[in-house]
Order: structure tokens, then sequence, then C-alpha cells
């Protein structure tokens, strides 16, 4: 059983997609619950694709193969995981370019490495109205909320999402990451945000820190 | 007497042929026939809709080739922008080079602390008296944000004031949206005399940019929509990051951007025929290890002078980059990145390299990266300016005279021609005894010095007081309209 896992993990490192599949499919016939393929195959194998791009060892394009991998994996998990059990590691994470801005590569980078590391992402979109943010973190119950901006001009819009959870009564059920190239750490602490990230993969490193 | 001669007056440089560019360009038809492109603004869909463009889904709209070719031959072939000083004239004209900064860096470093914050309208105020002093620079771009105002949604105007007041050269301004555009086209008005003196002798272009990949935001098509019912020049240019919003390989990213541009072509066409149109953009790529929007990277300078190519053979203005780093300091990097994209920007001919100075991959200012970039660009018109092979520059009969083991120092030639050299001011060529003498100084602390003394030194030629307050009182009332 050991020996499936490490050949998913290594297969999902080099970014073997349709093998990362098939060989989840393989360690279920062999008995394997899809809990174990999840964590001692895909999570395993994107634990070591973080700490590869951390030391400069592999590139984002290498990196969101891996992730692409992951997903396949997933594919084949989800319809045998236990009902009502968490298909993430780590949680949920409601994403949002916020409203009047259009930008959203960052937003989507940070999305797949949040996805990579093991939570669960509902990526919103761009130009996301604070009350629509609101509402999907109330559907959505997730354990972190990431807002991204790019122009001075809708950074403002930050603070207005976090004065409507306050609003909504739920500003201690979430915790708000943001990032953006002109936000701050201290932009962040002057809006009273719980985290700023300066990238993408800082982002999901950020996430996990405040679980 | 010679007959049949033909001479290169200056160095010649080609990235692309006539062939290549038309592959380019008619890649961009069909994308702009087959993708399209999204547009977020009701007026400019409307505009659309009323003509033979297909708009489906909402929002998509692709556009028949025979549309954009009338748009592109309405744009004027020539276009000359002039400071409030009418000696300050620069024109956009095929393999006419000019200079200038960027626009809206975030961040700057602070002199006093050497801390990097958030800019201000005073960084703005004194960039624009640097680029009005320094002589390599022919247009300014604001070199920072005036993040200090009361009211971001007014910033544009803040930030059009500083720049007026501080420099006489001509101004490549950006907007909040349509309003703010308007403001500061009613405050170049007041200086100009009035909106056909502006139309006829703009003192600013307006830059736009458009979402790569393929779409329009409503910000960015009222401004255009604006720019074209006053004769405003629009510089409407991408920055995509190759391999995240275009594709990774560099003639596809000039396909998109060339699409993108040729889409606002047309709408402006549609809105009012002649709209003085510029092209270009930033064109780099994402850095895959940091994510970084790369202004250092060798592929920017590549792609910048392939696409200045393909600008030359539409006819088009070309809005190129360079003079920028990745660097967080000015150090060798910033000196090796900002020289090679001043280079090639240079070579390849486009009428207006912008972002000269640009630090931290566009996110923050200096006024010592101006400094250290004019002494660059110094050296690169130099190398631009070619070779004379005629007459007194081939001078055989001055190797005649001097003859064998004979010495030019006191020649006749070389004291008239020794002055067509390059002058350095601030690189060093001292031996290396007075170098030390003179205090073992590096080519930072000369930069340093010179931008010290510059700021002590200069004013710039104040703006008329009538005129100024005029302006103030559009400012003011703009204060007023957002006061919430």
């Amino acid at each position: 059983m050991a020996d499936i896992m490490e050949r998913i993990a290594e297969a999902l490192i080099i970014g073997k997609i349709d093998e990362v599949g098939t060989l989840s499919q393989e360690a279920l016939d062999n008995g394997a619950t899809p809990e174990e393929v999840m964590s001692k195959g895909l999570f395993a194998g994107m634990d070591v694709v973080s700490t590869k791009f951390k030391n400069q060892d592999m590139f984002i394009p290498e990196v969101l193969r891996s992730a692409k991998a992951m997903h396949a994996g997933m594919d084949v998990l989800k319809p045998v995981l236990t009902e009502g059990a968490d298909s993430s590691m780590s949680g949920t994470v409601v994403i949002a370019t916020v409203e009047g801005d259009l930008h959203d590569i960052g937003k989507n980078l940070a999305a797949m490495m949040l996805e990579g590391a093991g939570f669960r992402v509902i990526n919103l979109g761009i130009d996301q109205k604070a009350k629509d943010i609101v509402k999907a973190v109330k559907e959505n119950n997730p354990k972190i909320l990431g807002l991204s901006a790019l122009l001075t001009t809708t950074m403002p819009r930050m603070p207005e999402v976090i004065e409507a959870l306050k609003q909504e009564g739920i500003r201690d059920q979430v915790k708000v990451i943001i990032g953006g190239a002109p936000v701050t750490q201290e932009f962040a602490d002057e809006i009273g945000a719980d985290a700023y990230a300066a990238n993408a993969a800082l982002g999901a490193d950020k996430a996990k820190e405040l679980l | 007497m010679k007959i049949n001669q033909t001479i290169n007056k200056t160095p010649v440089f080609q990235v692309l042929t006539e062939d290549q560019c038309e592959q380019i360009y008619n890649a961009a038809l069909d994308v702009v026939e087959r993708t399209g492109g999204r547009f977020f603004d009701y007026e400019a869909l409307k505009l659309l809709k009323d003509s033979d463009a297909v708009v489906t889904d909402d929002n998509l709209v692709r556009i028949p080739a025979s549309m954009v070719e009338q748009a592109l031959k309405s744009h004027p072939s020539k276009i000359t922008l002039t400071g409030r000083n009418e000696k300050n004239s620069i024109k956009l004209e095929r393999n006419v080079v000019n200079f200038g900064t960027g626009s809206d860096q975030p961040f700057t470093y602070d002199r006093e602390t050497g801390k990097r914050r958030p800019s201000t309208r005073r960084d703005v105020a004194e960039a624009s008296k640097f680029v009005d002093y320094l002589s390599n620079y022919d247009f300014l771009m604001s070199h920072g944000i005036a993040r200090d105002v009361p009211n971001s949604a007014t910033y544009d105007r803040h930030q059009f004031l500083a720049m007026i007041e501080n420099c006489t050269k001509p101004i490549i301004v950006t907007a909040v949206n349509a309003e703010g555009l308007e403001d500061q086209w009613k405050m170049a008005c007041l200086i100009r005399g009035n909106e056909k003196e502006f139309r006829l002798n703009p003192l600013f272009a307006v830059y736009i940019e458009p979402s790569s990949p393929l779409k329009h935001t409503r910000e960015a098509l009222e401004k255009l929509l604006f720019a074209a019912d006053k004769g405003i020049p629009a510089v409407y240019t991408p920055c995509p990051s190759a391999g995240a919003t275009s594709p990774a390989t560099i003639p596809a990213m000039l396909v998109q951007s060339l699409a993108e541009t040729l889409q606002a072509s047309v709408l402006s066409y549609l809105r009012k025929p002649g709209m003085p149109l510029i092209m270009g953009g930033v064109v780099t790529i994402l850095d895959m290890l940091t994510s970084a929007y790369s202004y250092g990277a060798p592929e920017l300078s590549l792609a910048s002078a392939a696409y200045t190519d393909v600008a030359k053979w539409l006819g088009i203005p070309m809005f190129s980059t360079g003079g920028c780093t990745d660097s967080k300091v000015i150090d060798e990097q910033a000196a090796a990145e900002a020289t090679t994209s001043l280079f090639y920007a240079y070579l390849s001919g486009a009428n207006l390299i912008h972002d000269v100075g640009y630090l931290d991959s566009g996110l923050t200012a200096s006024l010592d990266t101006l400094v250290m970039c004019e002494e660059i660009i110094g050296t690169v018109r130099q190398i631009g300016k070619g070779i004379c092979t005629e007459d007194d520059h081939l001078a055989w009969q001055v190797i005649d005279e001097v003859g064998p083991g004979g010495e030019y120092l006191t020649h006749d030639h070389t004291y008239r021609h020794w002055k067509e050299w390059f002058v350095p001011r601030l690189q060093d060529r001292a031996d290396y005894d007075t170098w030390v003498a003179e205090g073992q100084k590096t080519m930072n602390d000369r930069v340093r010095e010179e931008t010290e003394r510059i700021l002590r030194e200069y004013q710039p030629e104040p703006l008329d007081e009538k005129v100024h307050q005029e302006m103030k009182r559009i400012l003011d009332e703009a204060e007023k309209r957002h006061d919430s």
C-alpha cells in the first residue's frame, strides 16, 4: 500500500496528470480508503511540490501541472468520499477581486496555490460587491476569505467588505487575508485584516498559518 | 564626383521583416474577427451593436476586418505633443524617438528615511521638476501616485496639477474615468486657450489600458470615447504577461496585444473618426519563480523592439518601454537592466519610450533613477547618432599631414571634432589615485549628489497665476462632487 501511495506522489510531482488518476483508482481498487489516497498520495506529493517551489527547484507552470494532476486524483476519489466528508485537508477558502477591479490573474494563481495546499477554493471572480462576498461567506462557511485588488482606487473596497462582515455579525467566523500589488502589511493592519500576503505562494502559507 | 551612393546615417536595427509584421497583423485580425473581446460599457456596446460588429452573450464583440481597416486609416499618421512651454514639442513620427518616465508607482523611496513608503503628491511634483530639468527626457508621466489626497477618486486631477505646475514638457496622463479625463482636459484647455486649440496642438495624451486577455473595462472605454470626442491622443495599450495573461511566445503576445488595440481603434472610429491613436504597451513575461511582472527581463526588450517593427509597418505611433528594472535598489542589476532596455527601445525607433526610472518591477519610484538614466540615455543617443564617412570625418588628408609617428592632440582636426563625443557627467574616468583623492565615489554616490543638487537648485518656470487659479477651481469642484 505504501508503494502505490509513493507512486501516486511521484507521478503528481512530475505532473503526470493521467497517471495520477489511474493510480488513484488502482489504490482504491486495492482497498485503500479515499482519505488515505488523499493524504498519503495526493497531499504528500503536493507538500513536496510546495517545498521544491520554495527552494526554487520548481517553477509555477510545473506547480500548476502538479495541481492539475492532483485534481485528476480528486476526481477519482470524489464519488466515493464518505457523504459529508470534507474533501479538503485544510478547509474552505472564498476568494474574490473587489468591486470595480477586473484583474484576476494574481487571484487565480493564489486560488490554484491554495488548492495545492489542500484547501477547497470558491473563486467568486472579479468585480465583486461587498454584499455578494458576504453572501458567499454565509453560504459556504469558509475558514478563510481572500481579497485581491490591483488598483489604489479599488483598495478602499477592502475595508468595506470587512465592515459588511461586521454588520452581519460574522466577522469573527472567518480570517481575512488581503493581497495585490499596491497592498501592504500596514494597510492590512489599518483596515483590520487578519493577514497580508506578498504573493500567491505566501498566501497559501499564510492561510495555513491562520487555521 | 561619386554617383549611386547610399549610406547609413545611423545604425539600422530590425527584429522582424515586413512579411513577419504582416503575419502578426493578419493573426490579430483573426482574433478580432473570431475570438473577439468583452466590452464592459453600455455606450460602447450600443455603438458596436449599431454597426456591422457582432455582439453576442451580453458583451462579446467580434468585428469584421473591413471595419478595422477603415478605422486604422482614419487615425492621423503623425502626432505632435507640446508642453506648456511651446519650445517643448515632440513628434511621434516614424523613427523619431522620445524618452519619458512611467506612471503611477504606488511606492516611493523616502529621501530622509531611505524607507519605501506610499507615494505622495509631493513625489509627483518633484519628479516632474526633474523631468523638466533633465534634457534627455522628452515627456512626463507621473512617476508616482498622489496617494495622500483627500479622495482616491480624484487623485488623477491632483496629480495632473502637480505635473503641470512643475514641468513644461508634454505629458501622458492617467485618469480614474471619463470624468477625471474631462477635468484634466479642461485644465489643459486653459493653457491652450480653448478646445479647438487643444485638438490642434494637444498638451497631453491619455494612457488607457485594456485588461488582457481581450477585456475592456467600463472606465477604459468611457475614457476612450471621451478621447475620441475631443481628439485627445490616446495611448490604448495593454500590459500582458507572457505565460499568464497572454500566450508564452512573443509573437502570440503581440498578436493579442494588437488585437486589443485594434478593437479600441474601431470603437473610437465609430464614435468619431480621426482620434490620434498610439499603440504599443508593456510586453513582457511573468517570472515563473516569483510571479513578478518582469521589467528587467531581456524578453521585454526583444518583444518591444519586435512590436515597434509592427507599429512602423502599420504606420501607427509606438509606445514602448525602457530604462526600468526589477531591482528594488539602484545597483548593478538596475543599471544593467535599464541600459539594455533603453538601447533596444531606442534602436527599434519607438516614438515614446516610457517607464524610464521604474524600479521594483514598476512598483517603486525614486528620483535617483531618473538621474542615472539621464546619463545612460546620453550614451544611447550618442551611439544612435551613427557615423559619418564623408570628407572631414574620413580625413585621410589629416592622416597624411600628421604622418607616421606624429600626434593628433594639437591638430586642428581634433580641435574641431572632439566635441562631437559624449561628455560623461556621472561616469568616472579618472586615474586611480585621483579617484581615491576625490573620495573613492561610486556611481551611486555621484548619482545621489547630483539628485540632491537638482532638488536644491532647480526651479521650473512657474505656471501663469490666473491659469493656476482656474485649474485649482476645477480641482475643487471635483473634490466637492466626490465629497461623501
